[in-house]
């Protein structure tokens, strides 16, 4: 995993288990690796890593279980809401660059349909 | 938080030129802090004042509230570069030693850390390669139980390969509690495994800072170093 150098790296590590989280990589209810697996697997801090759990076991997409370590919620609320959260950070991302290349927000919509129905016909 | 590592007001001079200029340093426990600063600037002499190879200096340094050299000595595990040793010691023999030496020396300990960086015990120091030998060093430091690792330039002259070893040896071995402070003179390979950086400029410390505080303002942990130098070039 290759961190962007100018970001804190744990908001990164937040991003990074949101996503294995969502696509079911890490499942609802089962353990995550612990703090120094994921460590070195991301060639990371402890601390750094510590403190993107404790934010999502604030945030309640983890929960600790005492000794054992930390689990993923089966709140599917919860974790539908996170993943309408990741999309809407990707669409901002698009559309703010989009913008900045002087699109409208009605030319992304056009642009967008037609470039969707053309890769679709390639399939 | 109590600070592991206090330096009050340290200067150090070697044949009437200063080295080392009213440095003031608080390190806490459980961190990993990169000693920066160009070649020459100073970073092996304040490792030797910390470990109390070096004397004859002005001011305090304090380990875990200890700061006589022999209680402090007890408090920190240094390696310096092996030179003691004959090229034709074998890593055996080195283990010998220490554990003689050392009270704190967990053999176990050592196996592991050996086997993990792929170390032959039968080898000579003569038929290690650079990258080799700074395993080795690494190996050794971890293996002794200290509340504060120095560790001088481990990173110097390795292929990618052994760095990455060494990294990964660093955040696996790392008692939870001790601090560990590690010199080099680039920052970006290692930046994502640090708490905090310390950089030594005119004698110095120029700055002490949390790596991920630099990282909220947009900037690489590189880009905040090498601009310290480049604004000094303009």
């Amino acid at each position: 995993m290759e961190f962007k150098d100018n970001i804190p790296i744990y908001l990164q590590i937040k991003q990074y288990l949101y996503r294995q989280i969502i696509t079911g990589k890490l499942k609802p209810g089962k353990k995550i690796p612990s703090v120094r697996e994921l460590a070195v697997q991301l060639t990371v801090n402890v601390n750094t890593v510590q403190r993107a759990l404790q934010q999502m076991n604030f945030e309640g997409i983890l929960y600790t279980k005492r000794g054992e370590g930390n689990f993923v919620t089966e709140d599917t609320t919860l974790l539908e809401k996170t993943k309408r959260e990741l999309i809407n950070a990707e669409l901002d991302k698009f559309v703010h660059s989009m913008n900045s290349l002087g699109v409208s927000d009605e030319q992304i919509l056009k642009s967008l349909s037609e470039y969707l129905k053309e890769e679709h016909s390639d399939d | 938080m109590e600070n592991l590592l206090e330096i009050r007001d340290l200067t150090y001079k070697k044949n009437l030129k200063t080295i080392l200029d009213n440095i003031n340093l608080n390190l806490q426990p459980g961190k990993i802090v990169a000693l920066l600063g160009e070649n020459g600037a100073g970073k092996t002499t304040l490792m030797r004042i910390i470990s109390g190879m070096a004397k004859n200096y002005h001011g305090t340094v304090t380990i875990s509230g200890e700061n006589a050299i022999a209680e402090r000595k007890a408090h920190l595990s240094f390696t310096d570069g092996l030179t003691g040793f004959a090229n034709s010691t074998k890593i055996k023999e080195i283990v010998k030693f220490y554990k003689i030496i050392y009270q704190d020396f967990d053999q176990n300990q050592f196996e592991q850390l050996r086997q993990f960086m792929k170390l032959d015990s039968e080898m000579r120091l003569s038929e290690m390669s650079k990258g080799m030998r700074e395993k080795l060093i690494i190996a050794l430091a971890f293996s002794r139980k200290a509340d504060l690792y120095l560790l001088d330039e481990p990173f110097s002259g390795i292929d990618a390969m052994a760095r990455k070893k060494i990294i990964n040896s660093i955040i696996l071995w790392k008692p939870e509690n001790s601090t560990i402070l590690v010199s080099d003179h680039f920052v970006n390979e290692i930046a994502s495994m640090l708490d905090e950086i310390v950089i030594i400029k005119d004698k110095t410390i120029y700055t002490h800072k949390s790596t991920e505080e630099i990282r909220e303002h947009h900037k690489s942990v590189e880009d905040y170093y090498e601009g310290l130098y480049d604004a000094e070039e303009e």
